[in-house]
């Protein structure tokens, strides 16, 4: 131990709530997100092909109000999904797989953290992140927009930066569970990024090939049913060949069975299974 | 507290409880286990264990698959007992397990560091995970890895670190919070002699501090060095605890024989001996010379004589003194200390 060993020393500061500890992850993810070079390129990226179009036209050309079909149609889903799963790949890729890897889920899991905080804070740093792409720019464009009408119905304007603020919401946090899902069930967090955007992808070109038979098959199609979810956010009507029914089952279903079976795998591994 | 069989024919000590007058886990002891079963579908990993496991440096050992390490996860309330409890600090770990885990450091066996990230991030990370302020946190973490060791190292990714520096970066995040107990399993694994001894200078270091050490390791001469007191388990089951200085002391009255001579000479002594008092055990070392444990001569003037009767030599002859190595072996003979 040397000459003089350092004598070990009691730390007597104070500790925060254990409900406070969640944000910690938070907030390390969020930042870690913002330092990756990708990140910054993919925003800028999404940005300009998604949403400068809009702003230059919603600043140049007159407007009245703020309208529904208008925003749906600026809101761009499609072409937001299209960067929103790439978004996703790139940054829950290693959110969880990373931890699996090296094995530093006992380092959380013998802490006072519960696996809903541990995922309520993996999750919630992606989402951040997402926001800044899913949720920003059309609140922001619907904000630029009302600023700039020349009618004076802010009250039905002001509904549609409510719908915008739903749709954006759901958009971004559409994907997290999914890529989080994949994260979890490798160590590698390439596979789990080539996972995430392939079965986007081959979910897209299964629905191509069956839309040619029968259209009701575009919903399997992320993009295009995240597209008819923000149109029905906006109050417009769907086409008939979409099935509310299945439309809302499978959006719920992109969700809900990814975030259960993301419980399950992290569960598993808290208790060292 | 005495002993019972079971009816796999194996020692289960039976005891009273500890803690009649209040809540387990609390005065001198800090953890209490009382009829703790646990199985992983058809598994059992601890199988009514019961253990009362005092303040200070305490070494918990036993076999791969012996259920430490369930012990520890059940402890921190990460497993369900099927049946029985956990006391820690008079938390139960069934319905108080956060709280259990606040006051807790844990520094596992196996790989558990982030490698892309340097430890001076990695420690305050968890830092403040443990409820630290950032500040605290940074401020904490510099100064256990000064005290753990890690120099200027601490600024590089952890990818490149040693087994040994590994070792101790894991030892500082687990000490980071200043946790009134500490879970360290098998601290010196992969540690080379001169860092195996400056991990057990520090878990000494860290035990005298006030702190309960709970030490889970298969190098038992390292046990035998720091601990106070042993907890063996075996099978999930209880096998033997007590204070090292205790199990190692060996039996009142049993003395340790060491014989030499020709194989005839030595049978007679052994024979003649084996009239006078008890051989416990017998143990041939290369035909010329033997070691026996004895029991009930009181008289050495008397063995001295039956040696030179037979015509052998006496190379030692003293009291019993076992290491923990010995205890351990013993235990799992099924016997307690005297070997029974």
């Amino acid at each position: 131990m040397g000459i003089s060993p350092i004598q070990y020393r009691p730390w007597k500061g104070e500790r925060t709530a254990l409900n406070l500890r969640v944000y910690v992850i938070l907030k390390s993810i969020f930042r870690h997100g913002l330092k990756s070079t990708g990140v910054k390129i993919l925003l800028i990226l999404a940005f300009l092909f998604v949403y400068a179009f809009q702003f230059v036209s919603v600043l140049l050309f007159g407007h009245e109000t703020l309208d529904a079909g208008e925003m749906s149609s600026n809101f761009n889903a499609f072409g937001l999904a299209l960067f929103a799963i790439l978004l996703t790949a790139v940054i829950t890729s290693d959110l969880i797989s990373e931890d699996l890897s090296s094995k530093s889920f006992v380092l959380y899991f013998s802490r006072a953290i519960k696996t809903r905080d541990y995922l309520v804070g993996k999750a919630g740093g992606a989402i951040l992140i997402m926001s800044l792409l899913c949720f920003l720019p059309p609140v922001l464009l619907a904000v630029v927009s009302i600023l700039t009408q020349s009618g004076s119905d802010y009250w039905s304007s002001i509904k549609v930066l409510g719908s915008t603020v739903v749709a954006g919401v759901f958009v971004t946090v559409f994907f997290v569970p999914y890529g989080l899902m994949l994260s979890s069930l490798t160590k590698r967090r390439s596979y789990a990024a080539v996972g995430t955007f392939m079965s986007f992808f081959v979910l897209t070109i299964i629905s191509g090939a069956f839309s040619e038979f029968d259209s009701a098959w575009r919903v399997i199609s992320p993009a295009e049913s995240l597209s008819y979810a923000v149109d029905w956010i906006f109050g417009q009507s769907l086409p008939s060949y979409i099935n509310e029914g299945a439309l809302f089952a499978f959006l719920a279903s992109f969700i809900i069975v990814p975030a259960l079976v993301l419980y399950w795998r992290v569960q598993r591994q808290a208790v060292g299974k | 507290m005495s002993a019972a069989v079971d009816d796999v024919g194996q020692q289960t000590p039976v005891r009273e409880p500890a803690h009649e007058d209040g809540p387990p886990g609390i005065g001198s002891y800090l953890f209490s286990a009382r009829d703790l079963t646990v199985s992983f579908g058809p598994v059992i990993a601890l199988d009514g264990f019961s253990v009362d496991i005092p303040r200070g440096i305490v070494g918990l050992l036993g076999p791969n698959g012996a259920g430490k390490s369930t012990f520890i996860k059940a402890s921190l309330g990460l497993v369900t007992p099927k049946k029985g409890a956990i006391f820690v600090g008079g938390l139960d770990s069934r319905t108080q397990s956060l709280q259990i885990r606040d006051g807790v450091g844990y520094m596992p066996e196996h790989d558990c560091l982030v490698p892309s990230m340097n430890a001076v991030e990695l420690v305050s990370y968890f830092g403040l995970i443990s409820g630290m302020m950032t500040r605290d946190s940074m401020q904490r973490s510099h100064e256990v890895l000064d005290f753990v060791g890690v120099g200027e190292e601490r600024y590089r990714q952890i990818k490149s670190y040693s087994t040994g520096m590994k070792q101790k970066v894991k030892l500082a995040q687990a000490i980071v919070h200043d946790p009134p107990l500490l879970f360290l399993d098998e601290p010196t694994s992969g540690m080379d002699p001169q860092g195996r001894e400056e991990m057990l200078e520090l878990v000494r270091m860290i035990g005298s501090s006030d702190k309960t050490v709970l030490v889970s390791s298969h190098i038992l001469q390292e046990v035998e060095l720091v601990c106070d007191y042993i907890v063996i388990i075996s099978n999930g089951k209880l096998v033997q605890e007590g204070e090292t200085k205790t199990l190692v002391a060996g039996e009142e009255g049993v003395q340790s024989l060491t014989i030499r001579g020709d194989e005839g000479s030595l049978t007679r002594f052994v024979r003649m001996l084996g009239e006078a008092c008890e051989i416990m055990e017998a143990k041939e070392e290369g035909g010329k010379q033997m070691t026996l444990l004895i029991r009930g001569c009181r008289d050495g003037s008397r063995i001295f004589g039956l040696a030179r009767d037979s015509g052998v030599q006496i190379r030692r002859y003293q009291p019993e003194r076992l290491d923990l190595e010995e205890v351990f072996l013993r235990s799992f003979r099924g016997g307690g200390k005297d070997g029974n």
